[in-house]
């Protein structure tokens, strides 16, 4: 079990994050949600130790992830936002080295490495330099490192991004998979039908601060609309449609 | 007051620079300075003013350093009556041009990638409604522009400041006006000469090879450019007074160096040159018209073959490897590379030093200065010699291991603390242990992976030269001695090579550099001259026992004295700080 417990991070005294507190249990799959500011990256390089926080910890087990930060680290996967590979290196030696560096064992992680590029569509460019992969390439490179040692924490922040139909479509099936094996994982998006799709709990965060928690199902109930009107009720005051009629009359003007 | 002819030809440049072709100019100009390529790589993004300035900084500097040469008082006081400054110029004015040739052509090697549009420039421009020839015009205006610029720029400076050292003593303006304008028009030729001569080399292997081979070769171009530029200005320490001495028929090897023809040609417009200056001046202009007349003819042949073509071109390049390692690496890894972070960072490293661009530049930069020092003590080491025995157990001659292995060592020293890509180094901060990270045993292998066979390779050349004993006791120094430089200049590193921020300008770093030049005068200069007398007496190598023990025990010790806090593994180097705060009352 993975706790955020009262989680605050502070950048020259302006508050990223203050007092997030969530559980993600086994098997559940957590859905973060908030416009650019809110503070999700900040969370989420807090779940992964990459950030201390000012205030608050995070418990893995019962136990604070920064005891021994290796042995946390080697039970998570992990896709950050952007995709910042080392161009020079092909994808096969990236995934090599990530694979190492986690101390898998070779054999092991030849045979992975070589069906997760078949399956994800990369096995033919698995020795051109990842400088000239597509953003879907890449970011397919990226779920194959955080997969492949078996974690029991996945981390996802925007793990769509760039992904063409087909991946998209495995990626949802398999986040689905992975709650249902036991995994505990945390899903960052801006997709919101996507998070309603495979996700069974959402957090929505608004300027760093959690302002609902609850099943996809619930929230929904609650306020009797989609997850995206929700979202749009909770987060943002903008009124969408009019805001699109202002851009149609702005390129339209002589 | 109101002037009307100002304001107009001030409106017509505006509306003249707003137009498309002259933003098109302006955008491949910045593109060139700033760079581009297919990838987001992080270069060494400078502004266009500070890498003006810093290109101007040495001829300036030189220059003013000159005054103590030809300053008339100082002459007078050395009790030099009849001075010439013409011909005492002619050292100096080689050096000028040698310089002005190194850094041109250092900068046209540094943009290589962005001389030419690329498939950025392609997709962003090509469905605008501009004409395709605009675009090669465009870039064209944009490359002379540039060619213009820095030949300007670099040579601004000493084509002021050097002639007014050199006529300080004269009567006449007109002795100034001449000799200025003719070093300014040498150093500017042989500015624009080398700039043109990189682009025709560049051009034409983009025309010739296949993209593919292109893309595969043109780091090894521009390393052997580097290593032909230090080379370069390595001669101007012996060849002025070499060329002052040369017969009427110069030999064959000057007319290879472009830099004597612009010296020639300079010497020929002030009727100065010797039989065998003019006929190597003679070489300047016909070169210089030469190159342009390529490039421009590469230029359009390489535009036509690679521009045009990008859209048919795949993105990602035809490649082979294999997925498995080869029975040597697997061995090696076994044997040597014990741990998961040894061996993952040890091969990320090796990739990083053989596929990056700066960073094998910078290494193929400081190698090729080895090289040329040590291709310097080699034929000291011949000179007056002709037994074979005699010579490899001479000072100079002993000294060229030492002399590559020091340069190798402090070369991947250096270019260890270069970043390469940081946005990426967040798999590092990951999944590396902050506490017991393992880089300084990692790092110390990858140097010694680099160093020892060399040393290895020591024992038959010297075995065969000076026999046996030598040889084996040699080896065996330079490998101890190379194994002692390393592990000093390991010391307190903390970092994964490549992944944390340049390290700030700190008030020791001058206090390093000179330590740097000591460091190699006792291990390339003291070390083979005890050496040479000891190998009369092998039994005398004994000596470097006691200083070997000392030179391993001072690190050891700091090692061991080493806090906690200062082995952790940093990403950031922070600048340290003034004040530092306490933080009492947390």
């Amino acid at each position: 079990m993975l706790e955020a417990l009262h989680l605050t991070k502070r950048y020259a005294s302006l508050p990223a994050a203050q007092d997030v507190c969530f559980t993600l249990r086994p098997g559940q799959v957590l859905g973060c949600l908030g416009p650019n500011g809110s503070g999700k990256s900040t969370t989420v390089k807090m779940l992964t130790g990459l950030l201390e926080p000012t205030r608050g910890e995070v418990l893995f087990n019962g136990h604070n992830i920064r005891d021994n930060l290796s042995a946390y680290r080697k039970r998570l996967g992990y896709v950050p936002e952007e995709a910042h590979l080392y161009p020079y290196l092909t994808g096969w030696e990236y995934l090599e080295l990530i694979g190492t560096l986690r101390g898998m064992p070779r054999p092991e992680l030849e045979k992975k490495i070589d069906s997760l590029l078949n399956l994800f569509s990369l096995h033919a460019h698995r020795h051109a330099g990842v400088g000239s992969y597509s953003k879907g390439m890449r970011q397919r490179i990226l779920l194959i490192a955080a997969l492949m040692d078996n974690p029991d924490i996945f981390i996802f922040d925007e793990p769509l991004s760039g992904l063409d139909v087909t991946s998209a479509l495995i990626f949802k099936n398999l986040v689905q998979a992975l709650g249902q094996q036991g995994k505990l994982v945390f899903y960052c998006s801006h997709v919101l039908e996507v998070v309603e799709k495979v996700c069974s709990d959402v957090l929505i965060l608004r300027k760093g601060v959690v302002i609902a928690q609850d099943s996809v199902a619930n929230i929904g109930q609650i306020l009797g609309q989609s997850l995206e009107n929700t979202f749009l009720h909770l987060v943002d005051d903008v009124d969408t449609v009019s805001v699109a009629r202002d851009i149609v009359t702005v390129i339209s003007a002589a | 007051m109101n002037f009307p002819l100002a304001t107009s030809i001030t409106h017509r440049c505006e509306i003249f620079r707003q137009r498309p072709f002259a933003r098109l100019v302006r955008l491949f100009a910045a593109r060139i300075f700033h760079g581009g390529g297919d990838d987001d790589s992080e270069g060494l993004d400078l502004s266009i003013g500070l890498v003006l300035t810093l290109l101007a900084l040495p001829g300036g500097f030189v220059s003013v350093l000159l005054f103590e040469k030809y300053g008339s008082l100082l002459q007078w006081m050395r009790g030099v009556i009849d001075f010439n400054p013409l011909a005492a110029a002619l050292p100096d004015e080689y050096f000028f041009i040698v310089l002005s040739m190194v850094v041109t052509g250092a900068v046209a090697v540094w943009r290589w990638d962005s001389i030419f549009p690329d498939r950025r420039d392609y997709f962003n421009l090509v469905p605008l409604p501009i004409p395709t020839r605009s675009i090669f015009f465009a870039n064209l205006i944009a490359m002379l522009y540039l060619v213009a610029l820095l030949a300007i720029d670099v040579n601004a400076a000493s084509s002021v400041l050097f002639p007014l050292v050199v006529c300080a003593s004269q009567e006449h303006i007109a002795f100034f006006v001449r000799f200025a304008a003719v070093h300014a028009t040498c150093v500017l030729t042989a500015s624009i000469f080398t700039f043109f001569a990189v682009f025709s080399l560049l051009g034409f292997s983009m025309a010739v090879l296949p993209n593919s081979v292109f893309k595969r070769l043109s780091p090894y171009l521009r390393a052997l450019l580097v290593i032909f530029f230090v080379a370069l200005l390595c001669t101007s320490f012996a060849l002025p007074n070499f060329l002052q001495r040369l017969p009427a028929t110069p030999p064959w090897w000057t007319r290879l160096l472009p830099s004597t023809w612009f010296l020639g040609l300079g010497q020929s417009l002030r009727g100065e040159a010797s039989p065998a200056l003019a006929a190597l001046g003679a070489f300047a202009l016909p070169a210089l018209a030469s190159v342009v007349v390529i490039a421009g003819g590469v230029y359009g042949l390489s535009y036509r073959r690679y521009f045009s073509r990008i859209p048919e071109m795949t993105e990602i390049a035809a490649s082979r490897g294999s997925s498995r390692p080869s029975f040597f690496v697997s061995r090696f890894d076994r044997v040597v590379l014990r741990t998961r972070v040894q061996r993952g960072c040890f091969h990320f490293v090796w990739k990083t030093l053989l596929r990056s661009e700066s960073h094998r530049l910078i290494l193929s930069a400081v190698a090729g200065l080895g090289l040329v020092l040590a291709c310097q003590a080699l034929m000291s080491a011949f000179a007056g010699h002709s037994a074979a025995a005699k010579v490899a157990v001479s000072a100079d001659a002993l000294s060229v291991p030492f002399i590559l292995a020091f340069c190798i060592i402090v070369g991947l020293r250096l270019v260890f603390e270069m970043p390469v890509e940081m946005r990426s180094n967040w798999i590092f901060r990951l999944l590396l242990d902050e506490e017991n990270h393992e880089c300084e045993p990692m790092a110390r292998k990858v140097m010694l992976v680099s160093t020892l066979p060399g040393a290895f390779l020591v024992f038959p050349v010297y075995a065969y030269t000076g026999g046996v004993l030598p040889g084996l006791l040699h080896a065996a120094l330079v490998a101890a001695w190379s194994v002692l430089l390393i592990n000093a200049i390991l010391l307190r590193f903390r970092k994964l090579p490549f992944t944390c921020s340049f390290p700030p300008f700190r008030q020791h770093s001058i206090v390093t550099l000179l330590a740097g030049v000591m460091a190699f005068f006792l291990f390339a200069v003291v070390t083979p001259a005890i050496e040479s007398s000891a190998l009369a007496n092998p039994a005398w190598m004994a000596i470097f026992l006691p200083i070997a023990a000392v030179a391993w025990y001072i690190p050891h010790r700091i090692r061991r004295e080493t806090m906690d806090h200062e082995r952790i593994l940093i990403f950031e180097e922070v600048p340290s700080r003034a004040v530092e705060v306490l933080q009492l009352g947390d």
